[in-house]
Parts: C-alpha cells; sequence; structure tokens
C-alpha cells in the first residue's frame, strides 16, 4: 500500500517536472502505443542530442552508484575473485581484450548515448564500443526463448515522459560489474527521463534472485552535450592492453 | 628543456583518492599495470603520437642526464573521443616537439606508463588524465570496478 502512494506521489512529480520543463505530455491517438507513429513520436519528450554520464565530478566509480547486495552463492565467488586479483588475476575483464560489456555496463561508461525515434522503436546508439540498443516499444513481448546476447531483449512503453524499458536474455559474460556474473534470470529494469532541458536520470534496476539477495536500484544523472556529436570508437584499431584469459593485466610497447 | 630530468615524487592523498575514485580511467581496461600512486616527470622529444582508439599512444626519446643516453618510452593517453572534447587534437603532438610529461610509471619497470599531464613547446599544459572538479565527492571503494 505504502509503496502505491510513493509510486503516486512519484509519478505526480514526473508529471509536474515535465510541466515545468515545457515538454508535452504524450497523447496518443486512440488505439496507438505512444512511440508508434511519427506523429504520436512528435509528442514525445526531446531527447535530442548526446547525453553523457556524468562521471567527470566525482569519478567513474562513484557516478556508477555503488554495488549490489549478493546471493550467498554470488558472494562467495566475488570473494575469490577478489583474492584471485591479489595473485594478478582478474585484473582485467573481457572489454580489455575489446569485448564489449554488454547489459547493463554498456550504459555506464565514459563516453555518450544518443537515442533516435523511430515508429515502434527507440534505438540507443553507444560511442563505446561502437554499440546499438533496440528497445521496441511497439507492445510486443518480450522473444518466447530468445537467444542470449550482448545487449538483451529490451522491449518498452511510455509512462508519460517516461520510457520504461524490460530487458533479458543476456550473455552469461555481460557482467552486473567486475567479478559479478548474473543468472539466466536476470532482467533489468530502466526508467528513463529528463529531470531538465540537459538532465537526464536513468533510474536501473536488475533483479535475479540467484544472483543478487534483493533487486538493485541505481540511479544515474545523464548531462547533454548540446556542441557534442557521437565519434566512432573502434576498439581494435590500437590494442595495446589485452589480457590474457586469467585476465592479467599488460601493455604491449612494441612499435 | 635543455636538459631532461627525471625525477619522482609522491602523490597528496587527495589526488590519489581521486585516482582510485576514477578506477578504470580508460573506461576498456583497468589501470592495474600503471604505479598511480606515483608520478614520475619526463623532458623528451616526440618520435610518434598515435591518434587512435582505444588509446592514443606518444612515443618519446628521453635523455638520462646521469648515464648520458636516450631511452624510449611509451606513454599511454586517454581515447581521442575523450581528449578531442578537452582541449586536444590529432595536431597537439608531432614529431621532433620537445615536450614535458608527468606519467604514472609501469609498475613491470618498463618504459612507458600512462599520461598524467603534457607540457607543450610553448609552455602550456594540457591535462590528458581527467581532473577531478569535485575533490569533496566521496571516493568509491571498488578499484576496478
Amino acid at each position: 500500500m505504502r509503496s502505491c502512494i510513493v509510486v503516486a506521489l512519484l509519478g505526480a512529480l514526473a508529471t509536474t517536472v515535465a510541466a515545468a520543463d515545457g515538454t508535452k505530455a504524450t497523447q496518443a491517438t486512440k488505439g496507438d502505443l505512444p512511440g508508434t507513429t511519427w506523429r504520436s513520436i512528435a509528442q514525445l519528450p526531446d531527447w535530442s542530442g548526446v547525453w553523457e554520464l556524468d562521471w567527470q565530478r566525482t569519478g567513474l566509480a562513484a557516478a556508477r552508484g555503488g554495488m549490489p547486495k549478493l546471493t550467498p552463492e554470488y558472494a562467495a565467488r566475488f570473494q575469490k575473485y577478489q583474492e584471485e586479483q591479489k595473485t594478478g588475476k582478474h585484473l582485467q575483464t573481457n572489454t580489455a581484450n575489446c569485448e564489449p560489456p554488454g547489459m547493463p555496463q554498456i550504459m555506464t561508461q565514459p563516453y555518450p548515448v544518443e537515442f533516435l525515434f523511430t515508429p515502434g522503436k527507440v534505438t540507443v546508439a553507444i560511442e563505446a564500443y561502437s554499440q546499438m540498443r533496440r528497445i521496441y516499444v511497439d507492445g510486443r513481448k518480450h522473444a518466447e526463448d530468445p537467444d542470449p546476447t550482448y545487449q538483451g531483449d529490451s522491449i518498452g512503453h511510455w509512462e508519460g515522459d517516461t520510457l520504461v524499458v524490460d530487458t533479458v536474455g543476456l550473455i552469461p559474460t555481460s557482467l552486473i560489474a567486475p567479478g559479478i556474473g548474473h543468472s539466466d534470470q536476470m532482467r533489468i529494469e530502466e526508467r528513463i527521463r529528463r529531470l531538465a532541458p540537459d538532465t537526464m536520470e536513468i533510474r536501473t534496476t536488475i533483479i535475479d534472485p540467484q544472483a543478487l539477495a534483493e533487486p538493485w536500484t541505481a540511479t544515474r544523472v545523464y548531462k547533454r552535450h548540446t556542441d557534442w556529436d557521437l565519434k566512432e570508437y573502434i576498439c581494435a584499431q590500437n590494442n595495446r592492453d589485452s589480457a590474457d584469459p586469467e585476465g592479467r593485466a599488460d601493455m604491449n610497447l612494441k612499435r | 628543456m635543455n636538459a631532461s630530468t627525471r625525477s619522482i615524487r609522491s602523490l597528496t592523498a587527495g589526488v590519489l583518492v581521486f585516482l582510485l575514485a576514477l578506477g578504470s580511467a580508460a573506461a576498456h581496461h583497468s589501470t592495474a599495470m600503471f604505479d598511480m600512486t606515483h608520478t614520475v616527470k619526463l623532458t623528451g622529444t616526440v618520435t610518434q603520437f598515435d591518434w587512435t582508439n582505444p588509446h592514443t599512444f606518444i612515443w618519446m626519446e628521453v635523455l638520462d642526464p646521469a648515464k648520458g643516453t636516450t631511452e624510449s618510452y611509451s606513454i599511454e593517453g586517454m581515447s581521442p573521443n575523450y581528449l578531442s572534447r578537452n582541449g586536444w587534437t590529432r595536431h597537439t603532438l608531432k614529431p621532433g616537439d620537445k615536450i614535458g610529461m608527468e606519467i604514472h610509471p609501469l609498475k613491470d619497470g618498463r618504459k612507458g606508463g600512462f599520461c598524467a599531464t603534457v607540457t607543450l613547446p610553448d609552455g602550456k599544459t594540457l591535462r590528458n588524465l581527467p581532473g577531478r572538479s569535485n575533490p569533496e565527492a566521496p571516493a568509491a571503494p571498488a578499484k576496478n570496478y
């Protein structure tokens, strides 16, 4: 009951913020889901431009927002991982070998992202590792048995000016954080909304009863840079930091 | 910049806290191979500047005044994506430039490290590793996060 009231209050707050912000409320035509036609897209909030995780003020780890509470099984695994780090293992993750991090970590890289609205779909273009997420807002359900992928199977819908995204079907190597894996039950819910013209909030909740003792929510702030464009990022261009299969760090100094 | 100098000094605790908070400074790998608690000052001559992802690399010849010999250093930097938004271009350094540099050295003793700052021939200093504008912000515990 109490959580219902909180949700209602938050909803009211979001509406107030959106109204103060001058953005239009979503009013889809009858039988028409928001974001499924060009006409309804025109009524969605303006997320144009590129958005960067607000990490340069506080450092990257602080901007990413802490660590989840693990189940005993995953806590034991993480402890072993940390102990092995003292022997030189696991000092790098697969990203040192240019493997993209996948969801959820692809959303917290120190590089900007861009949101593209087309009928029935929100595409997130991500500068880091030149990645792309496809979020279907056309009312479809998750694929019944999705092939596990780096970005997962994402469906979304608009609640007023908030895009709510649900993601499942992630590969085992898409870690929650270095040393913290997940089960095939992991589900990620994102609530994305603009707080001010150049400020966006993404509230990410990770649910995985096998890995996490309780759902983990991190609220992150992104800043719009009106004078930036997304740039190319090809990790294989000149990667001199490859790690061995056990994650030992190295640097190639050969010219 | 007639004679090359090389000195080691400790960083202040505040800067150290920032470096720990920075964690994976370069997004795609941790800073495990560098001694982020120490800064080495180098002066020398640029021989090559790689304006490439995922990292820039600066190659320079550094004179060791004690030995009278030059040593080749390979210094990793932030990506062109990051640097181009922070005052750098691919023309910032070119072969023959005599520059000063602060690096966090490789732990294994080889001649290399991660670039913190560069002092250009005109005396202007550019930061490479991100600075922290809010030193009061709490540092996160995980270094390799």
